[in-house]
C-alpha cells in the first residue's frame, strides 16, 4: 500500500538500462539532475553488452560499452534498481508523477558481494543460461555474466533447492534469503522510457525448422559464440559440436513479413549479419559463408564500404527468398530458395543455418501508464508524437522515448536518440524551474 | 526475529517447501554430469562418440558438455584428423565443488 511504501524523489525516472536509457540517465546526471535508473534484468548494459563487435568498425562491443555503464554506475546523481519493474505511473500534474516500483529480492546484499563466485562454485545446480541464450547452463547462484554491472551474485530462487552451500561458503555472509519484494513510491518531474527491443521468435516460421533442425540457429546466438566471453570452446555448430565449414545467413526472418505480423525492416540484420560473416571468416579462415538476402540495406556511415569489404573477403551474396529448410541425417540442412537474379528455384547445402531475426516491440510499458495514455505506433512501438521537431516527445507531456522503444536502430542511432530524450527533458526540466 | 547470518536458507525453507520439479532438475543434471564425466575417464571424446556412446541427442551432449567446460571439469583437448571435431577430456585439476 503506498502508505507503507518508503518515498523517494528524483528529477527523473529512466525506465530501461540499455545504451539509450544509460545515455539519458548520464547525460541528465551530468547536468545536475538526480535520476533513477530502472532496470528489470540484473545488469545494466542492456543487449548491447552481449554483443561480440560492432559494425562498421568492428569494435569491441563490451569494450565500448563497459567504460559507459561503469561511468553510470559510479555516478553521484544516478540510483540504479536492477532486478526492478514499474507497477505503475500515475501524472499527477505538470512536472509530477508518481511511480511504483518494485524492487525484487537478489537474496544477496550487493554492497557486500566481492563477486569472488565462490558461491556459484559451490551451488549444485545447473539451469538455463538465459545470457548465453541457453547454450550452456548457469548456477542457481550466480553472476549474470563476467562483465555485469553491479558485478554481484544473485540467487536464482525459482531454481534453488536451498541447500545453502553458497551461503556456507560466501567469506561476506552476503547471501540473505530472507529479502523480499520492496516497493518504493517514487516521485519523478519527468519519465525517459527506453526500454528496449525483443527478438523476433523464429518458431513462428516453421518452415526454417528452427528448433527442430538443431544446425538452424539465430543471430544472437551466433553473436553470443563469437564473443570474447563465448559459451563454447570455439564457434561450433549447435546440434553435435563439429566446426562449421558452410555456414549460411538467411536475412530478413521475421522482418518485412507480413505474414509473421511484422512488415517493416529491422534496420540492423543486414549488417550485423555481414559482420558476423567477417568475424566468422577471421575465427574460421577455411569456412564459407552466404548471405541469402532480399535487399541489402547499408544505409549508415561507412557502411556500403563495409558491405563491400565483406565481398572482397569472399563472403558469398546471393538474392534470394527461402522457401523451405530441410535436415539431411548427417545435420547438413538443404535450402530450397527462389534465386531472384536467375529466376529460378535451386537448392543448396549449408551445414549450418544462421537466422538474422528481427526487432520487435518490447510491449507492456504503454500499460503501467494509469491515467495518461502513452500512445503506440501501428507497429506497437511509442508512438515519436512529433518525430521531426520533437523525436522524444510521446503523447504524454513530459513523458520521452529513447533508443529502440521507439523503432528498430543501430547503437549510434541509439546512442543519439538517447542524447535527443536527455535534451528534451532538460528542456522540459528548465520549463519547470522558470 | 534475530536472523542468523550466513544461515538464512533454513528461513525459506521453513516459509516454502522447495518444488518437485527443481529437485527433480538436480538429479537429472547430477546424473547426466556423472554419466559425461565418467565416460570421459576412459578417454578423451568427441561430440558424436559421447552421443552414441550415452546414446543421447548431439545436441544436448553438447549443452552438457559446454556446461562442465564452464565450471571447469572438462576441458577441450585436439581436434580430430579431418579437422572437424574437437576431443574433450576431464580436467587434469578440476574440482567438482558443488
Amino acid at each position: 500500500m503506498p502508505g507503507q511504501m518508503k518515498i523517494l524523489e528524483y528529477d527523473v525516472l529512466v525506465i530501461g538500462g540499455g545504451i539509450a536509457g544509460g545515455e539519458s540517465a548520464l547525460n541528465l546526471a551530468n547536468l545536475g539532475y538526480n535520476v533513477l535508473l530502472v532496470e528489470k534484468e540484473l545488469s545494466i548494459g542492456g543487449k548491447m553488452i552481449l554483443l561480440s563487435k560492432v559494425f562498421p568498425t568492428l569494435d569491441c562491443g563490451a569494450c565500448i560499452t563497459t567504460p559507459k555503464i561503469s561511468e553510470i554506475a559510479r555516478h553521484p546523481n544516478i540510483t540504479i534498481f536492477t532486478g526492478a519493474e514499474i507497477r505503475i505511473i500515475t501524472k499527477k500534474g505538470e512536472h509530477l508523477f508518481e511511480a511504483i516500483v518494485s524492487q525484487n529480492p537478489r537474496y544477496v546484499n550487493i554492497d557486500d558481494c566481492t563477486g569472488c563466485q565462490l558461491c556459484e562454485e559451490a551451488c549444485p545446480v545447473s539451469v538455463i543460461d538465459e545470457y548465453q541464450y541457453g547454450l550452456v547452463g548457469r548456477k542457481a547462484a550466480y553472476i549474470p555474466f563476467s562483465i555485469a554491472s553491479p558485478r554481484a551474485a544473485a540467487i536464482d530462487i525459482e531454481n534453488c533447492t536451498l541447500c545453502g552451500a553458497c551461503e556456507r561458503v560466501c567469506p561476506t555472509q552476503c547471501i540473505d534469503f530472507t529479502q523480499t519484494v520492496e516497493e518504493f513510491l517514487v516521485k519523478v518531474k519527468s519519465v525517459v522510457v527506453a526500454t528496449g527491443f525483443e527478438l523476433f521468435d523464429p518458431l513462428k516460421i516453421p518452415r526454417y525448422g528452427y528448433d527442430k533442425f538443431k544446425n538452424v540457429t539465430t543471430a544472437m546466438h551466433m553473436e553470443r559464440q563469437l564473443s570474447p566471453t563465448r559459451p563454447f570452446n570455439s564457434i561450433l555448430r549447435p546440434g553435435d559440436g563439429k566446426l562449421p565449414d558452410n555456414i549460411a545467413y538467411v536475412l530478413c526472418a521475421g522482418s518485412r513479413d507480413k505474414s509473421v505480423g511484422n512488415p517493416i525492416c529491422s534496420q540492423v540484420c543486414c549488417m550485423y549479419s555481414i559482420k558476423q560473416a567477417q568475424l566468422l571468416m577471421g575465427a574460421l579462415p577455411m569456412a564459407d559463408v552466404t548471405i541469402y538476402y532480399l535487399h541489402i540495406r547499408a544505409f549508415g556511415k561507412g557502411f556500403n564500404e563495409f558491405y563491400a569489404q565483406s565481398q572482397d573477403m569472399g563472403v558469398e551474396f546471393i538474392k534470394g527468398k527461402i522457401g523451405k529448410i530441410t535436415e539431411k541425417e548427417n545435420g547438413n540442412l538443404i535450402l530450397r530458395y527462389e534465386d531472384i537474379e536467375k529466376g529460378k528455384v535451386t537448392e543448396a547445402e549449408h551445414d549450418m543455418v544462421v537466422l538474422s531475426i528481427g526487432l520487435l516491440p518490447n510491449q507492456g510499458i504503454s500499460d503501467v501508464f494509469d491515467n495518461e495514455t502513452l500512445q503506440l505506433d501501428p507497429f506497437h512501438f511509442v508512438d515519436q508524437s512529433d518525430i521531426l521537431a520533437s523525436p522524444a516527445k510521446t503523447s504524454i507531456e513530459g513523458v520521452f522515448v529513447a533508443g529502440t522503444a521507439s523503432g528498430p536502430m543501430d547503437i549510434p542511432d541509439s546512442i543519439l536518440s538517447g542524447g535527443a530524450a536527455s535534451a528534451e527533458t532538460t528542456s522540459y526540466l528548465r520549463r519547470a524551474a522558470l | 526475529m534475530e536472523v542468523e547470518k550466513g544461515k538464512t536458507a533454513k528461513y525459506l525453507k521453513a516459509k516454502r517447501p522447495v518444488p518437485k520439479d527443481v529437485t527433480e532438475q538436480l538429479k537429472s543434471f547430477t546424473k547426466s554430469k556423472k554419466l559425461l564425466l565418467n565416460t570421459l575417464m576412459e578417454s578423451e571424446k568427441t561430440v558424436p562418440q559421447l552421443a552414441e556412446e550415452l546414446k543421447l541427442p548431439g545436441d544436448e551432449v553438447l549443452f552438457q558438455l559446454m556446461t562442465l567446460l564452464k565450471y571447469g571439469l572438462v576441458e577441450t583437448g585436439e581436434i580430430d584428423d579431418m579437422d572437424e571435431y574437437f576431443y574433450y577430456k576431464i580436467k587434469s585439476n578440476g574440482k567438482d565443488k558443488s
